[in-house]
């Protein structure tokens, strides 16, 4: 998942990002400085429970932004400075969703001739 | 007797959520809000209050500040800190500066109300007495020779006071702002009372040197000569947590935006949603996690007609526009 997230990830401004799998999991994490303090026993089945009927959230603090985007497999949040022009995250995102879906598991006659 | 819980915090969000998450607590205790220790400090003199719970960071007076004040001047009531910036060395300067309780944002609700039911349990721990007559009842405090704190509500009235007794002597007794003797004629003058007894007594200083007869004597003789020492509310005053929002906010906002992006900007309505409470308050703590700072604004596609832009407050604000709408201008012009 790294090398999918690469291009996001070396932008100017980001600071990391997180995969959420629709029940609120975290799936995938990369921080550019390390992780915050207690990420892995945070529950964030609320936040993610938040973001229901969402395409696109872009969240503004007074110290940073999250960007969110709704992907089939669940939800990307990507952490980043106050002042991040989010244009060109958007456009990043858009050419990732279609790498983000869910395994097609193969049936039928075609699952023996598997590579 | 339902308790009093002040908190205070300069996160609207988290107060108005929390005033409605406590909302299945309201048969054990009432709520009153404070938006800084300035505002706290006033509504503690205004009503009489069993326990405080205060964020850390705020302007004017901070947490910490407002934690001496109350130990100064409160020492009896039990304070709870909330900290989205919590340290071990903040919970240690905490628990050194007297605070009973400690939690790190986020928490479960649950969790702070299960510490505040078990701190409010202790005012009770000596046991609660109903229609009794005040002035029986504490001259046996005293020829027991008890050390306790003692909450009573008139039943006539609903005013709440409270004294301290050390080795059964009266220290110190409090209603609202009143203090000392005054405060212990008001007491001794209620007919009938509902009390409840802690033990111990975290008062030091002895403010009343009179007996505890001539103190209920002279009760008696101001109550008959209907003499009125200060105009205490009977009934819970709250202190305006927050300056009030102006009336035409909403007018102002959309004035703000037109003239700033013009009329063919793409905005469609603006108007004020509390259904969006409880998603604000979860991006808050997601910010909080981050170390992000407060929540200014949120910008929401939800694949409809319009897009929403959410603006926190005691009331969410929300700004619905097209699509199309110059997004980034827009966020920028709001967050100036």
């Amino acid at each position: 998942m790294q090398e999918l997230f690469k291009d996001i990830l070396t932008m100017e401004g980001i600071k990391g990002l997180m995969m959420f799998s629709f029940a609120g999991e975290p799936v995938y994490r990369e921080f550019n400085q390390g992780p915050p303090e207690g990420i892995e026993s945070r529950d964030w089945s609320l936040f993610i429970e938040s973001l229901a009927g969402m395409r696109e959230t872009d969240l503004l603090f007074k110290k940073g932004r999250l960007y969110i985007r709704r992907t089939d497999i669940g939800y990307l949040v990507v952490l980043m400075g106050r002042f991040m022009p989010i244009a060109m995250l958007r456009l990043q995102c858009d050419i990732l969703l279609p790498s983000l879906k869910p395994a097609k598991s193969v049936k039928g006659i075609r699952r023996l001739f598997r590579k | 007797m339902i308790k009093n819980v002040l908190l205070v915090d300069d996160d609207r969000e988290m107060l108005v959520a929390l005033k409605e998450g406590f909302q299945r607590f309201k048969d054990s205790f009432a709520i009153l809000l404070a938006a800084d220790g300035l505002k706290a400090v006033e509504s503690l003199k205004k009503n009489t209050v069993s326990l405080v719970v205060t964020d850390l960071k705020m302007p004017g007076m901070d947490g910490f500040e407002l934690l001496t004040h109350i130990m100064e001047h409160y020492p009896d009531i039990p304070v709870i800190i909330i900290t989205g910036y919590s340290t071990p060395e903040m919970e240690r300067l905490a628990r050194e500066g007297g605070a009973v309780g400690y939690i790190a944002k986020p928490f479960l609700i649950e969790n702070l109300a299960r510490q505040i039911m078990s701190t409010l349990r202790k005012e009770s721990e000596g046991g609660t007495l109903h229609n009794v007559s005040s002035g029986m009842f504490l001259q046996l405090i005293e020829m027991e020779q008890k050390t306790c704190t003692i909450r009573l509500e008139d039943k006539f009235s609903n005013k709440k006071g409270i004294l301290f007794f050390n080795e059964g002597e009266l220290f110190d007794a409090r209603v609202n702002d009143l203090q000392g003797k005054n405060a212990a004629y008001e007491i001794f003058s209620w007919d009938q009372v509902n009390l409840s007894i802690q033990n111990g007594c975290a008062l030091k200083e002895k403010r009343i040197h009179s007996e505890m007869q001539h103190l209920i004597l002279e009760a008696a003789r101001r109550k008959d000569e209907n003499v009125v020492e200060s105009g205490q509310p009977a009934v819970m005053e709250e202190v305006e947590p927050f300056e009030p929002e102006p009336v035409d906010a909403i007018a102002a906002l959309k004035e703000k935006i037109i003239a700033k992006l013009g009329p063919a900007c793409g905005l469609e309505d603006i108007y004020q949603d509390n259904a969006w409470d409880s998603r604000v308050l979860q991006f808050s703590r997601a910010g909080d996690f981050f170390n992000l700072g407060g929540l200014e604004m949120g910008y929401i596609d939800r694949g409809e007609e319009n897009d929403f832009i959410v603006l926190p407050g005691e009331n969410t604000t929300v700004i619905s526009v097209s699509p199309k709408c110059p997004r980034d201008k827009l966020l920028r012009i709001l967050s100036e």
